[in-house]
């Protein structure tokens, strides 16, 4: 029996793994449904061991709850598990305050710059609505790159000794290692929001020159160390991009041509450079109208795959063939209907893609809120049935 | 000398091809000089070419960014209109009452609407986001709006959308009112199964179905 790693590592690179690898991505909303449903909270808690000091004399071992972690619970191979440490967000961070509260919503500048707004009511089940950007135009990013400076040693751990990441990244086994990457559109349109971001590619097509250039140069230099340091013992690039609606992505395939791919092959050719060939795109939408860009800019898988957007793992394997391995695609209205309608979507995805190799099977995005325990444990005892070979 | 349609037709294709403001301010002050009234510019120049863009988005040739980009020099054209418009009279096309749904804060989707809509010659009442149902009620008795546009990101919140509708039967206004449904989570199945009229996958569907319903009339 292979371990999770290996499971994984060997279904991105289309090589026969022992079954294929199972991935669900599980927000707090949902998961907080369902302990309410009666998940058991003692199973799926995660404990930190850390050294207590009492007074000063006595030095005991302290668990201390850190999060909850239904992976194992469920038996979910975890793509995502084992993080390269790094931060790329803006330093120093800005200063977080709220700057107004009511009953209803809470406001506050976080930590990037940017100003939110949230629900207090069941805020788990919502997203903030943005109310203001640190980004506006050339003035205001000129000030904000002074935060993106690759140089600033606050990017990489205190404990940084290379031999010992070397050592855990090498051994590592209950999941994939992975280094997570903001693609260019995904930065700009945090740093601007997307009706700017979107505009500017038009009004000030040098502003979005100026900020792709920095955004390679931030890039490569920040992960520098790391990629050079652990090179193929990291299994997986996360590439967070969300450039897509249902209607298609935000941003042509000419402007991605003109602005986008000549940093991203500069960026992917350093990963390349450096045996780190697995590099999968997270965006949510349809995305068809980019991918063969997407590919020739070193992109080489692809998560969710929403199917209420469009999109079929089915008809990206016959047109890309072993260019992108694909994770997600289940329908998640599928899952949360169940019985019959759920067996269907994950058979009818499954039965194909396992023959072709280079597919996780997971829902097409987060598990909804609205997807009951007795709906996901039927759909996961369902699916694990689905992932074994024929022997 | 070209005549008033041939300047009209350049004004749709400049907003069409998305070429620089200055393109388009000049012809518009062309147009102006020449005594073209500015509601005839708008009405016949500027919003055919918006069709024009809706037409290339439809099709796949265009995408947000062009959305947004023809948005904003159709706004620049109408602010160098505004002084003229003083004198003339804009026919609406219709009114509307938009928001996003009680418990959603989203509204980037909604905004592109708005946009769209008002440069489609809509009149847009836009209640924000988190919008109570009785705040729809409210707003559809006091603008006399016969189209209420309704926005939802999540999941977890169009059913918002079903308690509005039941607030319009309430109110005994729901036959003078076609729903429109929208935002992320919205499908065409689900505005039926909800008793709406309407679904719309994106802004300029959006706008399509409401100018139809005006045009039903």
């Amino acid at each position: 029996m292979m371990t999770p790693r290996e499971r994984i590592k060997a279904t991105i690179h289309f090589r026969k793994a022992d079954r294929l690898p199972w991935y669900e991505s599980i927000p707090p909303a949902t998961l907080v449904n369902w302990i309410r449903q009666g998940l058991p909270a003692d199973k799926i808690t995660k404990i930190e061991w850390t050294m207590f000091m009492g007074d000063g004399c006595i030095l005991l071992p302290d668990d201390k709850f850190s999060d909850f972690a239904p992976t194992e619970y469920f038996g979910i191979d975890n793509i995502l598990s084992l993080r390269v440490p790094l931060d790329l967000g803006p330093l120093p961070r800005f200063k977080m305050r709220i700057i107004l509260e009511t009953d209803r919503y809470i406001e506050m500048i976080a930590e990037t710059g940017v100003i939110a707004r949230r629900l207090k009511e069941a805020y788990l089940y919502n997203m903030p609505m943005y109310v203001s950007f640190p980004v506006k135009d050339r003035k205001s990013w000129n000030e904000y790159k002074v935060r993106l400076n690759p140089k600033d040693s606050r990017r990489y751990p205190k404990d940084w000794h290379k031999d010992s990441y070397i050592e855990i990244f090498e051994n590592y086994q209950a999941g994939s290692t992975v280094l997570f990457i903001t693609g260019f559109y995904g930065f700009g349109a945090q740093l601007m929001g997307i009706p700017t971001f979107n505009l500017m590619f038009y009004k000030d097509p040098e502003l979005i020159y100026d900020m792709v250039s920095h955004w390679e140069y931030f890039t490569i230099e920040t992960i520098r160390d790391a990629v050079e340091t652990l090179k193929d013992r990291i299994d997986l690039v996360f590439w967070w991009e969300d450039l897509a609606s249902r209607h298609g992505p935000n941003i042509s395939p000419k402007l991605y041509r003109k602005f986008l791919l000549p940093s991203y092959k500069r960026v992917t050719n350093f990963l390349k450079k450096n045996k780190i060939d697995r590099i999968m795109m997270d965006s949510d939408g349809n995305t068809m109208a980019i991918l063969d860009l997407a590919i020739e800019a070193g992109i080489t898988g692809h998560w969710p795959l929403e199917v209420d957007s469009g999109m079929d793992a089915r008809i990206i394997r016959k047109k890309y063939g072993n260019k992108l391995f694909l994770v997600g695609n289940i329908d998640k209205r599928a899952v949360v209907k169940g019985g019959k309608v759920m067996m269907e979507e994950v058979e009818s995805k499954i039965s194909v893609l396992k023959e072709t190799g280079g597919y996780i099977p997971g829902i097409d995005h987060i598990v909804p809120p609205e997807c009951t325990l007795e709906r996901f444990k039927e759909y996961a005892e369902y699916v694990k049935k689905q992932l074994l070979f024929d022997s | 000398m070209d005549s008033e349609n041939d300047i009209f037709q350049m004004i749709a294709t400049t907003l069409r091809d998305l070429e620089n403001s200055n393109k388009m301010k000049q012809l518009i002050n062309n147009a102006i000089l020449r005594g073209v009234s500015a509601v005839e510019i708008i009405e016949k120049g500027l919003r055919r070419g918006l069709e024009l863009i809706g037409q290339k988005y439809e099709a796949g040739e265009y995408f947000l960014s062009e959305l947004l980009y023809a948005g904003s020099i159709m706004n620049d054209a109408i602010e160098i209109l505004r002084p003229y418009l003083e004198h003339e009279k804009i026919i609406k096309k219709g009114i509307i009452v938009l928001g996003t749904v009680r418990g959603d804060i989203h509204d980037i989707g909604k905004n592109i609407f708005k946009m769209f809509a008002e440069a489609a010659g809509f009149e847009v009442h836009d209640l924000g986001v988190d919008v109570d149902p009785n705040a729809f009620v409210k707003a559809l008795k006091e603008t006399g709006a016969k189209i209420l546009a309704m926005s939802a990101l999540l999941t977890t919140t169009i059913l918002e959308m079903k308690t509005v509708i039941e607030h319009l039967k309430q109110a005994g206004i729901r036959s003078n009112v076609k729903v429109l449904l929208g935002g992320n989570a919205v499908t065409k199945e689900f505005a039926k199964e909800i008793g709406a009229d309407a679904a719309a996958l994106d802004a300029v569907e959006g706008i399509e179905i409401c100018k139809k319903w005006v045009e039903e009339k």
